[in-house]
């Protein structure tokens, strides 16, 4: 029952573009602006490069195992009892990220839009589309990314000319003042967001993908195109705003859509810009509660995830609203406690994969 | 106390919906886990929404887990 859906490899590269750009589109230039100032935009690009790197570890490993999930991988390569705990830890981070997420759309559309309906109903609603999205399966959240991706490069190219005339070149110059250390270093927090995080993808891509060498390739194709959408709303806002007001906005990117003016007439259309963030958010936190609710019934070995759903829906929207207690709170887990967690799943225990592969090669050849 | 009610109600709506279809296919593990994350939700959400108590946040415990990580990530970021 869960094995016989399939996605092609267009779809997945929208997938994984939307994953890439997701939060990263609201959050990012501000923590980028925070140490590299004008520079932002060149960390954003070092942030794509690195990335990618992360991104092609993450398909060498689905290619030893193509018809696995990363659950399924864990499982064969550790044993099973201690690839249970490292499955574990990563249903964990999918869970919690799932609930953080639900909390930055709650908050975003309370602040700006929605500031005296209480947060529990916008978390309800957005909790409700994905428990359904979700339910219906991988199938049809993809060939709705399809559908809605057209929409959002559209809204995009339409902020991107408007917002085009206010672009004023001395808010980026001195160009490179930062230094290449610190560039890297403020790079880090949005590799981890748009790239690190990737690896709950590694839940679909090698084993509901039909053709997993395309697949690789649109992995990493819409990786960076993920990317490229960073860096130009990066450089929007610091041309635009200029570093320090970059640095102070919790959402940067909206109030750059709040700046549009068009010959005094077209202004303040940022509702309307608004379904950019929402679109994005609404895929990766999909794809993040799908990654949840698949581990948790592929560690316990059930035979259909979707009586899980609601259930899950519904722990979700509940800790969403106690997960950051404020927004001070939140500025300081992300960029402490979500960096190490994150690299911790994302990273290292992929690289152990990697060892323990090279250790059991041959015995796996064997048996193949 | 109102809105204790209101979550049952969702519950039950929930149990109404979902139980029948695995009852009729016998999955009888899908059918305990189902039952478990239902009440763990309940339990949750009437603790927060219905009396209104704040339960302390997951990321704390993750904070005081990956204090030495944090620690030496920044330290090599300096």
């Amino acid at each position: 029952m869960m094995k016989d859906v399939k996605i092609n490899s267009y779809q997945f590269l929208v997938l994984v573009t939307l994953f890439t750009i997701g939060s990263s589109i609201l959050l990012v230039p501000s923590g980028l602006a925070q140490n590299a100032k004008q520079d932002a935009w060149i960390a954003a690009i070092f942030g794509t490069g690195i990335g990618l790197l992360i991104i092609w570890l993450f398909c060498t490993i689905a290619q030893w195992f193509p018809h696995l999930t990363f659950i399924e991988i864990n499982n064969k390569l550790f044993g099973k009892w201690i690839g249970t705990i490292f499955s574990l830890l990563f249903v964990s981070i999918s869970f919690l990220y799932t609930s953080t997420l639900l909390a930055h759309s709650g908050t975003f559309l309370n602040i700006h839009m929605l500031p005296s309906t209480p947060m529990v109903a916008l978390n309800i609603l957005m909790g409700m589309i994905i428990v359904m999205g979700v339910r219906l399966g991988l199938e049809t959240i993809a060939r709705s990314a399809e559908i809605l991706i057209v929409v959002f490069f559209f809204l995009f190219l339409i902020l991107v000319v408007f917002i085009s005339p206010e672009i004023k070149f001395e808010n980026i110059q001195p160009v490179y003042e930062a230094g290449t250390k610190k560039i890297i270093q403020s790079s880090l927090n949005f590799v981890v967001y748009s790239s690190v995080n990737a690896v709950i993808l590694l839940m679909i891509f090698p084993a509901f993908i039909n053709r997993t060498k395309q697949g690789k390739k649109s992995f990493l194709i819409g990786n960076l195109i993920g990317g490229i959408v960073i860096i130009i709303i990066t450089f929007l806002c610091v041309a635009v705003l200029g570093a320090e007001n970059t640095t102070r906005q919790i959402y940067p990117g909206y109030e750059l859509a709040k700046r549009i003016n068009v010959g005094d007439f077209v202004q303040r259309i940022e509702a309307l810009m608004a379904t950019l963030w929402i679109i994005a958010l609404y895929f990766k936190v999909t794809l993040y509660f799908y990654a949840s609710v698949l581990g948790i019934a592929q560690i316990l070995n059930l035979k259909d995830y979707r009586p899980l759903t609601i259930p899950l829906g519904m722990i979700t929207i509940a800790l969403s609203l106690v997960i950051y207690p404020n927004v001070i709170y939140q500025k300081n887990w992300d960029s402490t406690t979500l960096v190490s967690y994150s690299l911790l799943i994302g990273l290292f225990l992929p690289l152990l994969l990697v060892v323990i592969y090279a250790l059991r090669k041959n015995q796996f050849k064997k048996e193949a | 106390m109102l809105k204790c009610i209101g979550i049952l109600l969702i519950a039950a709506t929930i149990l109404w919906i979902e139980v029948p279809p695995l009852l009729e296919k016998k999955y009888k593990k899908e059918l305990l886990v189902f039952a478990i994350l239902l009440a763990i939700a309940v339990g949750l959400s009437s603790i927060t929404l219905g009396f209104g108590k704040s339960i302390p946040t997951p990321l704390d415990l993750l904070t005081f887990v990956f204090k030495p990580l944090n620690d030496v990530i920044a330290h090599l970021l300096k």
